[in-house]
């Protein structure tokens, strides 16, 4: 090999970003088409920096938009290799249209979005814009809570992406500047380790087999694009949860690190709930555990995995709770917001009729404090006693002037 | 290729234009390849035609302006020489009559329906007023 | 580096076996074809190709045909070539690794894109293949009109010209701007090849891209792809109005070395009136009413004066 292993500490103090860059070089990618872009841009200078100091051999191309960028990744790997960028926001939305190439096309790509809000107003902070943009691009999401996740998701999410039963690339999410920013320590695996762990690529359909060409990105009109699209739909929602529980599960064994699809925390015996995604998942944990001690018997469902979407695994997850707040930290622009429509449609044939409302938080990086939750979880105590909603469906929480609510 | 099912077709849309491995494509002729059921070679545009050209070898000097010129791969140019024209890939643009250099020509359009063996029978002479 | 295929001429040519398969969708005449014959054919090693949305790309790869007998790849419109340059980084970087599955070969890389897909849409992503150094082939393959769509202005499109969305109609000859030159702008990156050809010069073509294939870098290919659809002549006359576009020096042959270094590539014994060019298409048939004859005068001023700057380059050797 022409590249060094790099010596790790067994616990390194690593931000998101760089957490990401890390696993990037331990999973040795052959092409990163990358564009710098707040706040994803440490992970791919982190890469160009490792590759200067000669600790990747791949090529790594500065390409001139993120357009180009997702279309450098889907051309390198329809060519038949290991393929990654990152992004956030503006160049997030300016991928989109590739996305859905690469997903239709069943090319393995790993991407790391570190969210941040979309303008107008334009704005570099974090919130969940981007990844609900996302959600119906034919994608694998994986959310990360810290920057822990944030590496140790990249392992699994190559690991998932490339397994020839799925061939679908996958986004890595973590939070804008809350996650990508802010650095924490970081449980090491070793370079060994770590590719051990996701393996060597294993090409399919690649460009570069001479012997057997092939064309990729054919038009399907009315009599074949239905199929094409209802395949990727079933493989979606078939294939890639055992996968991803399966590499849960070897990750465990490797690392002592144990991932859900849905990350439960006191919910054993709740009766109120909060289920959100990224940095909140701990915010909202360290509130509950403090609610318990007031009495509230509270519980937290982090997402783990966005897409496919944990329909039974969520459901399962809130059987038996009473009231349950979902968070979404994006604007719904007019409608009840992601996760409250997704829980409400994963409950509505259980035997439950749990009090569900929904709460829109955190947009363009406003802080959810603590206090923010202790009122929530007190809103849906009252909710248990009342034996109904009590609130509006829909209310903003850390907005400044009237309270905004609606529904 | 049949109309399949959603569960019956390799992911992505991919095709494969040969079945099994092919070596050295730019090395072997079109007749010795193993086009799979996917390759547009094995289909045929012959109803798009209102006119076909005939070949008449009689004139013909191989100049290959027709195999050159033709976009539908259609001219049959085997050892250097003119040898015919693939009516499964023939859209009848009559390009190859145009360009063909010989007087009389060597290739002219006629009705789709037209007999070749007629045709042939009937060529026009040399124009002798033409250089 | 592989040996460059011999062609001496058009009989050595003709023993070439086609990578690019009829039953393709194209319109009967099209001159996108032969255009991608010539370049096909004009080396035996192997070739990772793209098309960018347009004609080229609708017609030859619609399931479950492909028209093609090399790897190929669509994404959209306006990255086709980043598409090739990302396969291009990554045969480099599994030659590096020691993980080609046939590291004895020599792909050519090559994207074909309309003037839509290059000119407009297209034209960032192509100016950065061209800026980064891949080692790749663009070819546009312009017919000066969004074809693939119904024919819609693109900023090839020329003046007097009529498109759909720049008609001439009672009060307007058509398209007022006259077309962008390419091959000027992406010699200007100082890539080390930029040509212009034409499907009916064969063997400059055959040069120019054999010459683009033996550089170190990125090379841009603009051919004039006479659209019998949008130009609106007979399809049996392709050749002819190929011929005419050279021959008139609309469409002057030249190629453009380094970035400087300007040689003039083909000089028409007989340069026909642009008149003529003009004549043989119905796009162009407003023209030749008297309020816009005025127009069939600059049309050749403008030729005139391009093929004059064409020469002083190349005299003045920079």
């Amino acid at each position: 090999m022409a590249f060094d292993k790099m010596e790790l500490r067994d616990i390194e103090v690593w931000d998101g970003n760089f957490a990401a860059a890390q696993a990037l070089r331990q999973c040795q990618i052959d092409v990163v088409a990358a564009y710098p872009i707040t706040p994803s841009t440490p992970i791919v200078e982190g890469y160009a920096k490792f590759l200067a100091d000669g600790y990747i051999e791949g090529e790594f191309v500065m390409v001139e938009s993120e357009h180009a960028a997702m279309s450098g990744c889907i051309g390198a790997a329809a060519a038949g290799g290991r393929v990654a960028t990152a992004t956030s926001s503006q160049g997030f939305a300016l991928m989109v249209e590739t996305l859905y190439q690469a997903s239709g096309m069943r090319l393995p790509i790993v991407l790391n979005v570190v969210n941040r809000a979309l303008a107008a107003p334009l704005n570099v902070n974090g919130d969940h814009s981007d990844m609900y943009l996302g959600r119906d691009s034919g994608w694998i999401q994986f959310d990360a809570y810290c920057p822990q996740n944030a590496y140790d998701l990249n392992f699994i999410a190559f690991k998932v992406s490339e397994d020839h039963d799925v061939r679908l690339p996958a986004m890595v999410h973590q939070d804008g500047f809350m996650t990508s920013h802010t650095a924490q320590g970081v449980n090491t695996l070793t370079d060994d380790e770590a590719y051990g762990f996701v393996g060597d690529f294993k090409p399919m359909n690649d460009m570069l087999d001479f012997e057997h060409p092939v064309t990729h990105g054919v038009q399907t009109e009315e009599d074949w694009h239905f199929e094409h699209k209802a395949r990727q739909h079933n493989d979606l929602m078939t294939k890639v949860m055992p996968k991803i529980q399966a590499a849960f599960d070897d990750f465990e064994k490797l690392s002592g690190r144990k991932y859900n699809i849905v990350e439960s925390y006191d919910m054993a015996d709740a009766d109120v709930a909060v289920i959100c995604m990224g940095t909140s998942v701990e915010t909202a944990r360290e509130v509950a555990t403090e609610m318990r001690a007031k009495g509230i018997k509270a519980g937290v469902v982090g997402l783990r995995v966005i897409r496919p979407f944990p329909f039974f695994q969520i459901a399962e997850a809130l059987k038996g709770v009473k009231a349950i707040a979902t968070l979404d930290r994006s604007s719904p622009n007019g409608a009840p917001g992601m996760l409250f429509n997704e829980i409400a449609g994963a409950l509505y044939n259980t035997g439950d009729r749990a009090l569900l409302s929904g709460y829109v938080y955190g947009l363009g990086g406003r802080d959810l404090t603590k206090a923010h939750l202790v009122s929530l979880y007190n809103e849906l105590q009252a909710n248990v006693d009342a034996g109904k909603v009590t609130t509006p469906l829909q209310q903003f929480i850390g907005v400044r002037g009237p309270k905004l609510s609606f529904l | 290729m049949a109309n399949k099912g959603w569960n019956e077709f390799e992911i992505g849309a991919m095709l494969r234009t040969f079945d099994g491995k092919i070596d050295d494509i730019a090395g072997t002729r079109q007749e010795d390849r193993a086009y799979s059921e996917n390759s547009s070679f094995v289909a045929s545009v012959a109803d798009w035609r209102i006119e076909k050209p005939i070949f008449s070898k009689d004139f013909c000097i191989d100049c290959q302006f027709c195999w050159i010129y033709c976009p539908d791969m259609s001219i049959i140019a085997r050892d250097k020489k003119m040898i015919g024209v693939d009516m499964d890939h023939c859209k009848g643009c009559g390009i190859c009559v145009e360009v063909c250099p010989t007087n009389p020509k060597s290739l002219l359009m006629f009705p789709e329906q037209a007999d070749e063996e007629t045709e042939l029978a009937q060529w026009p002479a040399k124009d002798e007023e033409k250089k | 580096m592989s040996e460059m295929k011999k062609i001496k001429n058009l009989k050595e040519f003709s023993t070439s076996a086609d990578r690019f398969e009829g039953a393709n969708l194209l319109c009967p005449g099209c001159a996108h074809s032969i255009i991608v014959r010539e370049v096909l054919n004009a080396t035996n090693d192997d070739l990772v190709l793209s098309a960018s949305t347009g004609c080229l790309e609708v017609c030859t790869a619609v399931y479950p045909y492909t028209s093609w007998d090399a790897s190929w790849i669509h994404i959209g419109f306006e990255n086709g070539s980043t598409a090739v340059a990302g396969a291009e980084a990554m045969y480099n970087a599994l030659r590096n690794k020691g993980r080609l599955k046939q590291p004895d070969r020599n792909p050519k890389f090559i994207s074909f894109a309309g003037d839509g897909a290059s000119y407009d849409i297209g034209f960032q992503w192509i100016s950065g293949c061209m800026e980064r150094g891949h080692n790749m082939m663009h070819v546009v393959l312009d017919n000066e009109v969004y074809a693939n769509t119904g024919g819609q202005r693109s900023s090839s499109t020329p003046i007097g010209s009529s498109s759909t969305t720049a008609p001439a109609g009672r009060v307007s000859y058509g398209e007022k701007k006259n077309k962008k030159d390419m091959v000027s702008i992406m010699a200007s990156h100082g890539i080390p090849y930029s040509a212009q050809v034409a499907p009916n010069k064969w063997k400059d073509m055959v040069k120019k891209i054999q010459h683009g294939f033996s550089v170190d870098g990125p090379v841009f290919i603009n051919a004039v792809s006479p659209c019998t659809t949008e130009w609106k002549f007979d399809p049996k006359d392709t050749m002819m109005l190929s011929d005419l576009s050279t021959d008139s020096l609309v469409f002057p042959l030249y190629e453009i070395i380094d970035g400087h270094e300007l040689n003039i590539t083909y000089r028409p014994k007989n340069v026909v009136p642009v008149e003529e060019y003009l004549a043989a298409q119905g796009r162009f048939k407003h023209l030749f009413k008297d309020q816009y004859k005025y127009l069939i005068k600059e049309w050749q001023e403008r030729v005139d004066a391009k093929w004059a700057y064409l020469n002083r380059r190349e005299e003045a050797r920079v």
